[in-house]
Order: C-alpha cells, then structure tokens, then sequence
C-alpha cells in the first residue's frame, strides 16, 4: 500500500515547498484581499505585497481585510496587519509602492517562485507580464467585473503571455462628435471632462470643447479669421462668470455649430440654452422618496444651478492653490463630480437626450466597474489551485478558467480551458519581437513616438531608441534630459523615412523590439499611427469550447465547440478595470476606460477611452 | 416576511455598498438589508460564507456551532483568533465577523443544531448548512420550505466541495434585461441619430420569472434504476461521481447491511462513503489518523461499491488524499458559489442555481445539475 503523508489534503512535499517559496502578490484590492486569504490560510510562509493605492470607503463591500477606520491608508500594509492576525507566523512584507517603480527589477522577480497578479488596470499587467517573462517566472494573471471572471497561467515558453492575443484598442471617439455633434450620452459626458480640463486643469490639445470648423461634414472653409483664445485664458478673462460660461458654452457655441448647417440635414439640430429663461423656471423639489439621492434626474433649471454653483467652487479651489495651479478631475472630490454631472447634462439637453442621474454619470465618467465580494473570492480560490499545480511541478494541468453567471448549456459554470501555447509573433515574447508602424515622418515627433508609441501601445516604461542607420544614433535616451532637445523634433529631422528601423529597448522589462517604419501620408483623421497587423477595434472572441488537450475524462470531447453568437458562450478576458486611482504618488494616469460593461449578459466588453 | 420600514437608504449604506448597488441595484440592497440569515458551521467553508453575507449586507446573521476551537482549526478559517483555543467555534468567530461590517447584526450562537426546536428556524428568511448530517439537512429543509424559508446547504472535501438549494415551490424573482429601443419618429429619447432600434445598455427593464425547487429528500430520491439514468451513469466517469454526488446517498446506506433493496437509488460512491464514514464515527477523517482512517475509508469503499455489484476500481485508489479537511482555496469558491447564491435568493434577483452546484478543484470545474423530479 502506497503511504501517503498528508498535511491536511496536501501531500508532504507539496505542503514543504509551500512553507519555503516566496509569493509575490501584486494588488491588495479586490482580489488581492481574497488572496492573501487564500495564499496564507493555504500554508504559503514568505509572501510579498505590492499596491500603491490607498483605502477607500467603497471598498469596504469586498476588501474586507479593511474596516472602516482604516480609510486613507495603504491598502498593502492594512491587509499585511489584518492577516498577521489570523496568521502570525506568515512572513510578510508589504510595499505601498507601484510595481512598475525601476526598484523592482528582473533580479527582484527572480526572488519568487511565482507571482499572482491581483490588478485592475491593463498597463501594469503589460508590465507584470513583461517582468516574469524577463525572469522566466510563472505568472497567474485575473481579473473580475461584476458576475464575470477569470484566471489564466502564463509561462513563458510554454504559454501565451498576456500580450499575445491583442486587446480591444482604445476607443476614442472622433473630435468633431464630442465637439460638434455628440450623439449619445457618453459624448456628452466626455465633453464634460474635457470642459473640466480645460477650465481648471491641464490643457489639453486634444481635448477641445469648442465648436470644429475642420469638420469634414461641415463644409466650413473659412471660420473668419476667429482669433484663438485658450478656453483657460478666456474664462480668467471672465472672472470664472458663471452666467458668461454658460451662455459661451450652452448657447454662442450651440449657435454656432447651427451654422453649420450640412451637419443638421440628417440629424437632430441641437437647441440653445438661454440662462435667463432657465432662470424662470423652479427647480422641481424632486421627492426623494426611498431612492438613493444621486439617482434623481433634475430637471434643466435644477443643472443650470449646479453648473452655476459647482463652477464658483472650482474656481474658488483653484485660486487658493494659487497661480498656475491645476486642478485634477476625480470622481470622488464633489465640486467635480457635480460639475460633469451639470455639464453633460446641459449638453444632453440640448442635443436631445434623456438625461442622467449623478449616480450614472459618475459611472460613466468615473469609469467605474461594480464589484462584489463573491465574484472575487470564487477567483481568488482558483488562483490558489493553479498556483499549486505550479508548485507540484503539474503547469501541463493548469488552465485557462471563466466564471460565468449562468451555467453554459453544458451546465458549467466555471469553465476551463486548455492553456494556449505562445504566439509566434507576439510583439514580446517572441524570441526577436518585430512591429511594423505606419506614420508621417514629417509630422510624428519624437516626443509622440515615445508617448503615445512605445509606452501607451507597446507598453514600454522607460524605452531607449537606436536608429539603425549604420551610426546607431540615439533619438530617446531613457535617462533624464539626454535627449530632452529631441523631444520636439520630427522624426524626418533624423533621416527616418520609408523603411527605417528603430532598435527599442526597455532595461527595467529587459525587452528589445525592432521598429518598422513605414511613411504614410493618409492615415485616417484623428489617427497618428497605425500598427500593421493590428485590425481595428478587433476584439478577441474566445469560445468556451473544452479545446483537444483538456483531459477532463470525457470521452465524448468531439462534442462540437458551444460557441455561437449566444450570450452565454463568450467571454472576454477582463484586463482592464479603471485605473487605480491614485492618491499620492508622481504617477499619472494615461488611460481610462468607459464603462462599456453590458452586465445584463454573460459577456463582457471593456473599451478603453482615452481622454 | 422581510421588513418593509427601513426602505430609506442611508448615506453610510450608500457610500459602501456604492458598486454592489451599481451591479444588483437599490432594491435589491433593500431586500438583503432586510433579511435574517442562519448560518450553521464555522468551518472553513462557514467563515467563507460568513464574510460574504456580512458584507453584502444583510440584516442579521447568526452563527451557530457547538464546536471547540482546535489547534488545527485557527489554520483553517480566518475569523479565529490563534489565541481562541478551547473556546466554541461561533464564539470566537464572532468579532471578526462584527468587524467586517458594523452595519450587520451578527451574533453567536453555542447550542448543538440538532437540539433546536423548530421555532427557532422560523425567525430567519434563510437556513444556511454546511457540514451538516443528512438527516438534519433533509429535517431543516422539511420544516423551513413549510414556511416560506429558503435554505442551503454545502460542504467541503478536500479539493470537492458542493451546495444544494431549496427556495421552495415557488421562489419569485426578476432578471434585468436591456430594454430594445425602438425609434419613435419626433420623439427621439436618446440622441438625434436614434433611427434604428437599439438596445441601450443603460435602459433595462425588468422580467419576473419564477423557479421551483424540490426539497433535500426527494432530491435524494432520484430513481436510477430505470434504463434512461442506467444509461447515463455508464456515460458518466468516475470523476463525475466524485464531483456529482457529494450528497446523493440513499437511505439505504443506513440500513447498509441490508444490501438487498430494491427500491433504492444508485449510490453514489465517494460523498456515501464519506457520509458513512461520519455516521459511523461521529467525525470527518482527519489527517491525524490518517492511516486508519483511510483504511476504513477504503473499507466503506469497497463494501458500499460490491453491495452494487460494481468493482471497487471505480473510486481511484488515491480518492482518500480528496477526503481529508478542508481546503482553503476550494472553501472559497464554494462558499463565493453559495454566499451568491444567498443574496440571489433573497434579493429575488437574478436566475438561482437549480439545485446542485458542484466543484472539483483539481480540474476547476463546476457545474449546476438538478436531481429531482422532471
């Protein structure tokens, strides 16, 4: 008879190596709360935690390693004390850090015997994911939205990484609808913020709330010679008047758009707002009755006060910071939320829309993904299993696993799938990554390549760039101010033309990719760069077929895949979640993402706007 | 039923239920906040739950368990304090429960389950049972579905675990679907390019529906014995029983002496020896004894598998390993599964798991079956 030691269900080596290898579990939110949980109940000793937020009241419905008097401070280090007290003898260090810091180099991954991601934002995990690559370190990545969620093993070599399989790209919608012809509340809301930027924070060329005379539908080839003043500078010269923002934005603006006429043959042309009348009005004493107060839709006159008010308040905040100070939008600094609350309703108004209530505008704007506890503990168990396979040395056993709300047709309601193997051309994990990107040469500027190019696509932190001209010219230097001066260059002004090649390197993610450039003239409006290979907007569509190397005993696995356009079978992986608002660091966002969660269906559709 | 006072949201409430509200909406929060809920068992699989229903918010909860702290038990949950040793499981359980939300009335409760007298389950709107004997489960389910009282039961074996449903004959509810817009030629509602129909992801509207559950007992009862479900067992391997049937003995295994009934159901194999094991020993295998233990679990084993003829190959050799204690990872994603399935049934939203959920966390599958009459 075969002796089996057991440490509770776990065989003797199996519970020995947890008790000796070190975790690193990036993220103490919603998940990453389960998880420690998990991971030290589990027996792991040698755990380390990273998050660079800090605590919220609205976590507290599931980060229920936080109580109440604990909000405002660093997520890690609460969740660290919380689970000495139920497990002392853990070894813990935690971090109130990101994990993106240089600090956390490839040496430090080599330290853990894996790392389990417990993110909500899809450029850190681009960066995780780079990280274990570089380390050859097993990774377990997650998220969840409401109901929905997922696991999934990446091993480099053995599986795909993160980036493998492209992402929904971000999407923006085209200047001149937020500017001139908004449709849809959303647009409305986007102009809000911009509106907010654009008065007290920073400006943003590409956030302009005026009307767009270089509407290609609006057929308007001379705007008269109108001087440009910066919307800023414009309402300082104002005093920040409430009543002349308002008939600016509301009502001379309107009017202007109605000009021009080609954009209302086909649509509903919008109507001028006029303060006074509105002023007439009484704002309805809406009954509260037992409804959340934020779910009210005021009527016109009820936003015209709250415009009114919420500007004076901003304006009073922004000069007691004094001069040149900015403001940055958040959802949860009042004065804000009311301001796009007001703003996107006014605009709405005028273009015909029903309007919203301050609790669906702060979804919208704010980005926000509902979030239960359940939904993340079911995860968070399953990342546990999957990091014991690894440890069991069983990574052939791991899979790919979706929650879903309702069973499938095949009764599952956790479904898991065969790991994929890499891409062999992914633009990271392949041995010699390559991309192909078309821009202008004459109108791309050094700056815009480093930016928006290699960090905001190819999610590089700090990337160093050689022109392959035989010279090895260094356009971007990743040490500070070496090549400041070529920020505002064009990328012509260097000989890169038609089939140039950039070598690209990132140090910290110990990454190397190659750079094609091809010269275009004729990029769609509003787009300054196009990756060849990449379909636009395409969204991955994975069935939840069983796939041929998942052994699940049945013999009958011929059984045809039970993808069809029905709701239930597909999936999106949920890579990205709001941005982790950050509260005190030299941090700052790049993207946001809308709320494009549909939670009345099993799937799951995450665009990212960027604003 | 559930009290109708408190229908006033209060800005505590708002501000931290803000994105379960954004998902399951105000009424529903309303509904939880007004529900008491039983919770029997503080194990590992208890705790899960625990935390789950005080945070979504309910009224009140209630642990009971007659259990004393041991050494191996401060490892497994994390409500009790290392220092708790000896003291009663729901005990010392209860001020970290308290702490995960103020908001909730949790209390402790030390008496034995089995001691209690019916009129005690009729103070809740749900009976939540985990680790519990089958003849409590079916009796608790017998008296709470009389009463309108929707009950639950789970349990956890090592990497397997399982919960079963009942919200009666009769459990209303309502799914939240997006309402199709259809476009009205002046009256454009939601922007002036309106013209063909679309569904609007903010606009929803709100379908009632009702679902109907059998008790523990008759789910019990499935009869195997005809061709249609002999068949289906030949389809089925190995794992599926493991998985599947966590709960589905039949009476006569009490009488398993008596091997000769006919009228008995199929037993299913590593959950009835399990359940044998218990009845016979007061106690679940425990790794401490875990020679003799598995021993006799192979024991059962063999004797329940010949008393149906089948060959004793069909429970792997090493099904034992999946027998002892709980396992953290699979208590949270059966008690996430449940402590759902709470909230569902007591906020009336959202379609309930009809009747069976069962996970296998060596494989990460989990399915929901139904066992009970078509």
């Amino acid at each position: 008879m075969v002796t089996l030691q057991l440490v509770g269900s776990l065989r003797k080596e199996l519970a020995d190596s947890l008790s000796t290898c070190r975790v690193l579990v990036v993220g103490a939110g919603g998940i990453g709360c389960e998880l420690l949980k998990n991971v030290v109940l589990t027996g792991f000793k040698n755990i380390e935690v990273i998050d660079l937020d800090i605590i919220d009241v609205s976590n507290l419905n599931r980060q229920f390693l936080f109580q109440k008097k604990h909000v405002g401070k660093s997520k890690a280090q609460v969740a660290k004390e919380t689970v000495l007290q139920f497990c002392p003898t853990a070894n813990i260090t935690a971090y109130h850090d990101s994990i993106m810091n240089p600090d956390y180099n490839v040496e430090f991954f080599r330290n853990f015997m894996l790392v389990m991601n417990a993110l909500d934002n899809r450029v850190a995990r681009n960066h995780v994911n780079r990280m274990c690559l570089a380390a050859d370190i097993p990774l377990i990545e997650s998220g969840t939205a409401g109901y929905l969620g997922q696991v999934t093993v990446i091993k480099k070599g053995l599986t795909e990484c993160y980036e493998c399989q492209p992402k929904p790209t971000q999407k923006t919608f085209p200047g001149c609808t937020i500017r001139n012809t908004p449709s849809e509340p959303i647009h409305c809301i986007v102009w809000a913020k911009y509106l907010f930027n654009q008065l007290f924070g920073e400006e943003d060329a590409d956030q302009e709330v005026s009307p767009d005379t270089a509407d290609p539908e609006s057929c308007v080839l001379w705007d008269g010679d109108i001087k440009r003043v910066s919307t800023k500078d414009w309402a300082r010269s104002t005093g920040y008047d409430p009543v002349k923002l308002f008939n600016k934005l509301f009502k001379d603006d309107i009017q202007y758009l109605l000009t021009m006429d080609k954009l209302w043959k086909k649509r509903k042309a919008p109507l001028p707002l006029d303060w006074l009348e509105h002023q007439k009005l009484t704002c309805p004493q809406g009954v509260t009755g037992t409804g959340l107060k934020d779910q009210q839709v005021l009527g016109v006159a009820g936003y015209c006060q709250l415009f009114s008010r919420s500007v004076e308040t901003l304006h009073f905040m922004l000069v007691d910071k004094g001069d040149g100070a900015e403001l940055v939008w958040d959802k949860d600094d009042p004065p804000a939320m009311d301001f796009v609350t007001a703003a996107a309703n006014l605009r709405m108004y005028i273009f015909s829309m029903n309007m919203k209530s301050r609790f669906d505008i702060k979804s919208m704007a704010g980005n926000i993904i509902p979030a239960i506890a359940t939904t993340n503990a079911v995860i968070a168990g399953l990342i546990v299993l999957e990091a014991l396979k690894i440890l069991s040395g069983d990574v052939k056993q791991c899979r790919t696993i979706f929650l879903n709300k309702q069973p499938n047709p095949r009764k599952k309601l956790l479904v898991p799938c065969a790991l994929d193997p890499p891409s062999a051309n992914c633009y990271v994990c392949a041995s010699k990554p390559e991309v192909t990107v078309k821009l202008n040469v004459h109108k791309t500027l050094v700056l815009a390549l480093q930016d928006k190019i290699l960090k905001e696509k190819f999610g590089m932190v700090a990337p160093d760039v050689q022109i392959e001209d035989g010279k090895g010219t260094i356009l971007i230097s990743s040490e500070e101010g070496e090549t400041e001066a070529n920020n505002c260059k064009f990328l012509s002004d260097f000989a890169i033309r038609n089939g140039s090649r950039l070598q690209v390197d990132d140090f910290l993610q110990d990454y190397t990719l190659l750079v094609n450039v091809i010269h275009c003239e004729n990029l769609e409006k509003d787009v300054e760069f196009e990756v060849v290979g990449d379909a636009p907007d395409k969204a991955p569509t994975r069935s939840q077929e069983e796939g041929k190397n998942v052994a699940n005993g049945n013999k009958d696995s011929s059984e045809p895949s039970t993808s069809s356009e029905g709701e239930q079978n597909w999936h999106f992986l949920i890579y990205n979640c709001n941005l982790a608002k950050i509260k005190q660091s030299s941090l700052t966002p790049t993207t946001t993402v809308t709320n494009g969660i549909n939670k009345h269906t099993q799937c799951v559709q995450i665009r990212e706007v960027r604003q | 039923m559930i009290e109708k006072e408190e229908s006033i949201i209060s800005e505590e409430e708002a501000a931290q239920y803000d994105r379960q509200i954004r998902l399951w909406g105000l009424d529903a929060q309303k509904r939880l906040r007004g529900s008491r809920v039983l919770l029997v068992g503080l194990r590992g699989l208890g705790a899960e739950v625990a935390k789950n229903l005080i945070l979504a918010g309910v009224k009140g909860l209630t642990l009971l368990d007659h259990e004393q702290v041991t050494e191996e038990s401060c490892r497994a949950q994390f409500l009790i304090p290392v220092t708790a040793q000896g003291q009663n499981r729901a005990q010392a359980s209860l001020e970290r429960a308290q702490y995960l939300n103020p908001m909730v009335e949790v209390k402790a409760d030390t008496d034995r389950v089995e001691t209690k007298p019916d009129k005690f389950f009729l103070q809740f709107e749900a009976v939540c049972l985990t680790g519990c004997s089958r003849d409590l489960m079916v009796r608790v389910d017998q008296l709470c579905a009389q009463h309108n009282i929707k009950v639950f039961c789970g349990d956890v074996f090592g990497y397997h675990g399982y919960m079963f449903s009942d919200l009666g004959q009769e459990h209303n509810y309502v799914e939240e679907k997006p309402k199709v817009v259809k476009p009205k030629t002046d009256e454009s509602n939601d922007g002036p390019e309106a013209k063909k129909p679309k569904v609007d992801p903010n606009e929803t509207t709100m379908i009632k529906k009702t679902a109907s559950f059998c008790s523990l007992k008759v789910a019990l009862e499935v009869d195997w014995t005809n061709e249609k479900a002999k068949s289906s067992l030949k389809r089925t391997p190995v794992d599926y029983f493991l998985l599947h049937e966590l709960l589905l003995w039949f009476p006569a295994l009490l009488h398993h002496s008596s091997c000769g009934s006919h009228s008995l159901c199929v037993p299913r194999f590593s959950p009835t020896v399990l359940l044998k094991f218990r009845t016979d020993k007061g106690r679940d295998p425990h790794p401490e004894s875990f020679e003799a233990d598995a021993t006799l679990l192979r024991q059962i084993r063999d004797d329940v598998l010949e008393a149906m003829g089948l060959s004793s190959e069909l429970l792997p050799h090493d099904f034992v390993s999946y027998c002892f204690s709980e396992m953290a990872p699979v208590c949270a994603v059966v008690g996430g599964v449940l402590g759902q399935e709470v909230v569902k049934a007591l906020s009336q939203r959202d379609a309930p798991h009809k009747n069976f959920f069962f996970f296998d966390g060596m494989k990460g599958s989990g399915v929901v079956d139904y066992f009970g009459p078509k």
